[in-house]
Parts: structure tokens; sequence; C-alpha cells
């Protein structure tokens, strides 16, 4: 009497399923944003063939090898230049970056920069996980003061989204992995938007930044990410540092036409 | 209206997300493994679910999705 109508997971036709499940530990965020990324092309207008994808190095470098779309792997640094040199020879395609810590801070800082004073059309979607994941405990440029277990961190932490203002960024937007609604639509408003636009994902490691390694409680780590967070849309991206005591300051920051 | 939630055991890797953010609380943790030793969620009352899709979007294995059951037999 009751029929069951599909048989295979609608995102399917955007994945190389012999890879999944994919590498991350369980609970990434990573996986949920590509799993949001997928919904969001699916729900705005684009073909799936005029979207590239170009990842780096690192945990944020396996993007590239599970989705099915025009999927490019790049060394460390070379990432958002080869990215920008990609669109200017294909105008008619959309150019998305899927960037960590080190390709978009540390070794890639030169290219933000420039691509960004440029205004060059591409979407970043950066996701920082607060620590050096692969080579463990260490601090990064967006650490918190006094956190990463192995060498305490002395510095201030960076402001991603006041970089990317100054940089020329037309949108720019920071949401956590538990608010993928508000982050599928912020994709979709970016997939259309003709510009440089950046949008944050704050999403912890889950092994390595809490203190104690615990794998088996990621639903709850990522749940006091979510508690600790605030909508606060159009704030002074001044004020958008990752403080430990204060809640993270989520939201559109940036949205000029 | 009926919603059916479709797990793939094999790509389950027992982070629980699902779990947490059901609504209806509609799935648990089961107690059978799969090959890579994780406990994979099941649907204890398929009937609460309101097919809002939250798990389907949350997964980040791509391990769970809702479709609406269409009836078979219906006199109009």
């Amino acid at each position: 009497m009751l029929e069951n109508v599909e048989k295979s997971h609608p995102a399917d036709c955007f994945l190389y399923t012999d890879s999944v499940p994919s590498v991350w530990c369980p609970g990434c965020g990573i996986g949920t944003v590509i799993n949001t990324f997928i919904q969001a092309v699916e729900k705005s207008s684009f073909s799936s063939d005029k979207v590239c994808v170009v990842s780096g190095i690192g945990c944020t470098g396996k993007v590239a090898e599970y989705l099915k779309f025009n999927s490019f792997n790049r060394i460390d640094g070379n990432l958002i230049e080869y990215a920008a040199k990609l669109k200017l020879q294909n105008s008619d395609r959309k150019l998305v970056v899927f960037s960590n810590n080190a390709d978009f801070l540390v070794s890639g800082a030169k290219d933000l920069v420039e691509t960004g004073k440029k205004g060059i059309e591409l979407l970043i979607i950066h996701v920082n996980n607060i620590i050096y994941t692969i080579t463990e405990y260490k601090a990064i440029p967006t650490t918190p003061f006094m956190r990463a277990s192995a060498d305490k961190n002395l510095e201030l932490p960076f402001n991603i989204p006041h970089l990317a203002k100054e940089c020329g960024a037309t949108y720019v937007a920071r949401w956590t992995p538990l608010r993928a609604g508000w982050l599928m639509y912020s994709m979709i408003d970016t997939l259309s938007k003709r510009g440089f636009s950046v949008i944050e994902v704050i999403s912890p490691c889950l092994m390595y930044y809490p203190d104690s390694k615990r794998i088996g409680d990621a639903a709850e780590l990522m749940k006091f990410y979510d508690d600790n967070s605030v909508i606060k849309h159009d704030e002074p991206t001044e004020d958008l540092d990752i403080r430990v005591h204060d809640k993270i300051i989520l939201g559109k920051f940036v949205d000029k036409k | 209206m009926k919603a059916e939630v479709h797990i793939i055991k094999e790509r389950c890797k027992g982070c629980g997300i699902c779990i947490e953010i059901c609504q209806a609380s509609v799935l648990e943790i089961s107690e059978e493994l799969n090959t890579n030793g994780y406990h994979p969620p099941v649907a204890k009352n398929p009937e609460a679910c309101i097919n809002c899709g939250m798990c389907e979007m949350f997964c980040p294995d791509f391990a769970i999705w809702v479709t609406v059951v269409k009836e078979a037999n219906v006199n109009v």
C-alpha cells in the first residue's frame, strides 16, 4: 500500500559515493558544510557544471575529493590566486574556494589581499577550526587568547570578518555548522552575487581543540558552540573578535549591492 | 502526509547529531554495529516524523534522508 519513491540519498548525484563515509572525525562540521553547499547549489539557479570547487591542504583540503563538481586540489597558499586565475579565464563559471586557516591566513594572506582589492568574483567558504589539526595542538592566528594546550597562545586572535571587509569583500557572514539553515541561505545569496564574498564557518576541531580527547561527544560539543553564540546582523566588524568568555557573534555583517 | 526515514547504516559514523537535532524525537541509537564499528541510529517511532528534513540537512556523511510517502490507494 505504501511505496518507497527514492532509493538513494538525494545528494548522491553530486558525490563520489565510493569515498563516503568521509575521512573526517565523527560529527566534524566540514561534512555539514559540504551537505549545506550541495543543497544551496540545488536550490539556486546554477547548473552543477557551472560550479568549480577549489580546495587546498589539511582537513578542508579533502573537500574536492568528495564533490562531483569541477574540483581542483591545490598546494598550500596558492589557492585563492589559482581560483582567481581560473575565474579570469572562465567568466561564466562560479568559483567556490573551500579554505582553512593555513590557506587563508598563514600562507595565502597575500593572495587574499590582492584578489579582494581587485574585486574578482569568488565565493570563499572559510572553515575556521581554531587550531592546526593535523599537526596537533599548535596555535594559529585565529586561536583565542591563552588557548591551545601545547603552546599557550599569547596573542590576540585574528578578526576574519574585519580583515575580509578591509580587503574589499562585498559579502561577509559568519555561522557555525549547527546554524545550517542560515548558512545555506548565505550560500544561495552569494552564489548569485558578483563580487568577492567571504563566509566564515566556525567549526572548532572536535579532537584537539577541547582539552580532553572526547570523540564520542561530538553532538554535545557542537551544541556547546551553538549555545555560546548569538546572532547580531550588521554588527560593526571591529567588535567580532572570538573571546573565550564572551559569546561568539554570528550573522551577516556586510552586504553591498 | 506521512514521512519515512531512510538510513544507510554503512555510512554512519555514530556522531549523534541527527538524534540531537530531531525535534520530534524519532531517532535513537541502536544496539547493532556496522562494519566500521559504530552504532547507527534507528527510527523508534517513525509515525512521529513531520518531514522537517533537519537530519538530512545536518548529517555530515549523507547517511540519512526523509521522503514523503504517497499512499497508493486514495479515493478522491
